[in-house]
């Protein structure tokens, strides 16, 4: 009885949800009452639902009952929860409103000084590939930002120098932590490089100005750089060059890698072969054994660590005017250090948390003519960020910083020695508000203290982008940018404030599949730029007296579709810019900051030859010089400076790359400048040297073999 | 006496309840499935798709309607004027979840994979280099967990001939892949009744492969 009962129950309730449907139906629209079509509504925990039509229009039938949640979804559109009750025949809803989810992907972002590489992101002007493929930078990371817009090329240098500021003005970052000290050491008038591998990021962003509270001390530029992800499968990376040798192991699965690399740079052998216009004592040497390890975390969360150690040096004779004979010899011994862990985690409810560590320790033996001279620098950085967002429209970012810095300087033979030590605290906030799909506000503040200058320091900084067409935006930005001088001038006078900059920058970026074109215009004043009486060996009453200016615009086109197989892209950059800083009293076009810049690159890939050939020009109207046969500071200028590179890839298999690369190879006489003897000669003249470049070119040449040893390839080779 | 056999028939609709599959579900993928073949335009593609969600989020324990939505949102990319990246973006989304629903499954495996191939189609000259070790990676993980999934043939099938284009190579890989791929799915066709749910799709495109050797 009890089970016919039961039984009875089951089925005569089953029946009654099978027939008592109720027929909901509704319109969706946006928020500018436009209707939604392809709405996903339905109620929730059923398969009852339906999408809405080109009207916005949706009808369907549930056998639901009582008090239900109504749901509506869509890609790009917040979703949206109602309760409804479900109890006649028919339930007629008012228009749903659905609000649009405003992301990276659909809107409008800021690219005011900014220009990023990445697979990944829209506003890329750079990708990670180009980096490495850049003829002119032989696999420098800086060697490619050099082809980019708002960047001079000092050709006796190698670092970066950005709309009139100096290399020391550009603060580097690796996942969000300073790196000090990274390029490598190296003796005046021989070019040096970024020590880290382009292989080892997988984007950069970089920046000519008005960018994030997220970055400090740094008056002219932030180059952001961020590491690979876990790597996809096991590898043996193998690579001979003209100039060294290196091998790179990865372990890798689902959840972690680890890649342990080492490389040996000898240029010896090559010099011996390509006549050098330097007289070598010895050629430029060094080691490197690097770690980067990846691990993916539980629920999400990432955790990376690099590591880096590297040994180097180099004599050489540096001849100097009026004296017959090699010159002076300089030697120079590095040693540096480099180790940083981070870790990343994206929460709900819109929370992203990173910490990270850093710490790095160079030291430099210099040694010239007879005197002798050890420096070391340590840089520890701690950096906590929280991210939190809004409902998708608004943002924060929010983080602390504490770096701990010191330096010190000690003459051997003397026994003299100086140092200083300094701790500085950072605050910033920054907040994105989208007031619509089209229209961006950025404001942020960063503060800082420093214990040595026994001062704090406010900077705001603000953007905004505007999108004026399909694929056309428009962004300002203006801020506050504090940085300490550099160490060796800090070391003499422990007053030293901050030096300042404020920008303010214009930009119009355009893109569409495979073309980009943009041009931007800035503004940048300098204030409080370090002076100081002497010359910049012997350098006395430092103090921040100095000032000036930067304005210019640049333009950079770029083209991946108009010519088949060919990418190609045009830079033209002006810069006026004068300052009083170091020995000059009166404001003067720096040594670093030529007017006219251009630079061309070009790649194309020939299939039949399975090859990618590329070439690149760079170009500016040359560099000023002070001439003490002439009245003034800075009164003169060098013929242009001019470099055509060249180079070749050939892809014989998937894992093999053959790579040779020339620059200058039409063996372009540049001319950096002019040194001059102390005192003039018996007619009353000073005698002068050209600077000029190490060797008229470079080539290299290498061999690049990967050995994958994963299980699955071997298996498909024998299926 | 009574007593134990309403326990035994509340014990049977239970065990009937848990371990049969739920009619209403298999009812509501079989209309959707059956759907899917005869998509044309984009708005049929969103409505598919839609529903496929729908039952996803009543059925948070399966992976097949998940994987469905992923599969059409990136057939979408490739057959309708959409915002590519977005499209699988939300795919990559769905196939993330199906994963957690059915662990080292091979049908999701060689779908993460496939979403990922979308991804460098949309920029191959710059996203092959860093996406394609791993899209290489997951169809061959997903051909090691199911010998007898046509799907990972066929899509490492393409993969191959990608490469073999890109790198001027012959295609002798690729064909015997996609001949291999072709054996299976006629093994699958046999299986297949008007019941069937699971995944039966991409003979089309192993022939299209098989037949460039020709």
């Amino acid at each position: 009885m009890k089970i016919r009962l039961i039984l009875f129950f089951y089925f005569f309730l089953s029946q009654t949800l099978v027939f008592a449907q109720t027929i909901v139906s509704g319109t969706v629209l946006d928020e500018k009452s436009k209707p939604l079509p392809g709405v996903n509504i339905f109620i929730k925990g059923s398969f009852d639902g339906a999408s809405s039509d080109a009207e916005g229009e949706f009808t369907f039938e549930t056998g639901e009952s009582g008090e239900q949640i109504l749901v509506c979804t869509m890609m790009g559109f917040e979703s949206q929860e109602i309760s409804v009750q479900l109890s006649g025949a028919q339930l007629r809803l008012q228009s749903l409103i659905l609000r649009e989810e405003f992301n990276e992907l659909n809107a409008v972002t800021i690219s005011a000084g900014a220009m990023e590489a990445s697979d990944e992101k829209k506003s890329v002007i750079l990708r990670p590939l180009d980096i490495v493929t850049t003829p002119s930078a032989n696999g420098d990371i800086i060697g490619a930002f050099q082809t980019l817009p708002g960047t001079s090329t000092v050709g006796n240098d190698g670092r970066l120098f950005v709309r009139g500021g100096d290399a020391s003005e550009v603060g580097i970052y690796i996942d969000g932590l300073k790196v000090a000290n990274s390029y490598g050491t190296t003796a005046a008038n021989v070019p040096t490089r970024n020590r880290f591998n382009p292989n080892l990021f997988k984007g950069t962003f970089f920046s000519t100005g008005g960018y994030s509270a997220e970055y400090g001390q740094a008056l002219s530029s932030a180059l952001a750089m961020n590491t690979k992800d876990v790597a996809a499968r096991s590898q043996g990376d193998l690579s001979v060059l003209s100039v060294g040798a290196g091998y790179s192991h990865t372990l890798a699965n689902d959840k972690q890698s680890i890649s342990l690399s080492g490389n040996i740079l000898d240029l010896t052998p090559y010099q011996a072969l390509v006549k050098q216009n330097f007289e070598w004592e010895r050629a430029p040497h060094g080691w490197d054994l690097e770690l980067a390890a990846q691990s993916k975390l539980s629920k999400g969360g990432m955790l990376k660590v690099l590591a880096r150690t590297e040994a180097g040096g180099m004599e050489v004779w540096q001849a100097l005017p009026g004296i017959d004979g090699k010159g002076v010899l300089v030697n120079l011994k590095n040693r540096y250090s480099y180790a940083q862990t981070n870790w990343r985690k994206a929460y709900d409810k819109g929370w992203t948390l990173f910490a990270g560590a850093s710490f790095s320790h160079n030291k430099d033996q210099i040694r010239y003519d007879s005197a002798e001279i050890d420096r070391s620098n340590d840089l520890s950085h701690l950096k906590l960020t929280a991210v939190k967002d809004f409902s998708g429209r608004v943002s924060a970012k929010n983080g602390a910083e504490l770096f701990v810095h010191s330096y010190a300087e000690n003459l051997v033979r003397s026994q003299l020695s100086r140092s200083f030590e300094d701790q500085e605290t950072y605050l910033f906030t920054e907040w994105d508000w989208y007031l619509s799909r089209k229209f961006v506000l950025r404001g942020g503040l960063r503060t800082g203290y420093s214990s040595l200058a026994e001062k704090g320091w406010l900077d705001p900084r603000a953007s905004l982008a505007y999108q004026v067409s399909e694929n056309g935006t428009l962004s300002l930005a203006a801020g506050r940018f504090h940085q300490l001088p550099v160490d060796n001038f800090r070391v003499l006078n422990p007053n030293l404030q901050n030096s300042q900059a404020k920008h303010l920058i214009l930009n119009y970026l355009l893109q569409k599949d495979g073309l980009t074109f943009r041009a931007e215009t800035f503004y940048k004043s300098y204030d409080k730029l370090v002076v100081f009486q002497g010359n910049p060996q012997s350098p006395s009453l430092l103090q921040n007296g100095g000032e000036g200016y930067a304005q210019g615009f640049d333009v950079f086109f770029r083209d991946r579709k108009s010519l088949k197989n060919t990418d190609y892209w045009i830079t033209y950059s002006f810069v006026d810019s004068k300052r009083s800083y170091n020995q000059y009293q009166a404001q003067v076009r720096p040594d670093f900051a030529p007017k006219h810049n251009f630079s061309v690159v070009v790649k194309h890939f020939v299939s039949s030859l399975k090859s990618q050939i590329g070439a690149s020009f760079s170009f500016n109207d040359g560099y000023a010089y002070t001439n003490p046969n002439l009245p003034g500071e800075m009164n003169s200028k060098t013929d242009a400076y001019q470099n055509l590179s060249l180079s070749w890839s050939y892809l014989p298999k998937p894992n093999l790359i053959v790579h040779a690369a020339v620059t200058n190879v039409m063996g372009a006489d540049n001319i950096f400048g002019y040194t001059y003897t102390a005192r003039p000669d018996e007619t009353g003249q000073y005698g002068s040297l050209p600077i000029e470049q190490s060797a008229p070119r470079f080539i290299v040449v290498g061999v690049f073999l990967t050995l994958s040893k994963d299980k699955n390839a071997n298996m498909l080779n024998n299926l | 006496m009574k007593k134990l056999s309403t326990t035994l028939a509340l014990a049977i609709t239970f065990v009937f309840s848990a371990f049969c599959v739920d009619p209403a579900y298999e009812n509501a993928m079989k209309k959707q499935v059956a759907a899917m073949k005869t998509i044309r335009t984009l708005e049929e593609c969103q409505a598919v798709t839609n529903a496929f969600l729908r039952i996803a989020e009543a059925k948070p324990e399966e992976w097949l309607p998940l994987y469905y939505a992923a599969y059409l949102q990136t057939t979408a990319v490739f057959r309708f004027d959409v915002n590519k990246d977005q499209y699988l973006d939300q795919a990559m989304e769905l196939v993330e979840k199906a994963e957690k629903v059915a662990v080292d499954n091979s049908e999701v495996t060689a779908m993460k994979g496939y979403v990922l191939m979308g991804k460098i189609s949309i920029d191959p000259a710059s996203r092959g280099q860093s996406l394609s070790p791993q899209v290489m990676q997951l169809y061959g993980k997903a051909i090691n967990l199911d010998r007898e999934n046509p799907r990972a043939l066929m899509l490492m099938a393409q993969m191959e001939q990608g490469m073999a284009q890109f790198f001027g190579q012959g295609p002798e890989k690729a064909c015997g892949l996609a001949r291999n791929a072709l054996d299976l799915y006629a093994k699958e066709e046999a299986k297949v009744s008007g019941d069937y749910i699971l995944p039966t799709w991409g003979k089309g495109q192993a022939e299209q492969v098989a037949d460039a050797c020709k």
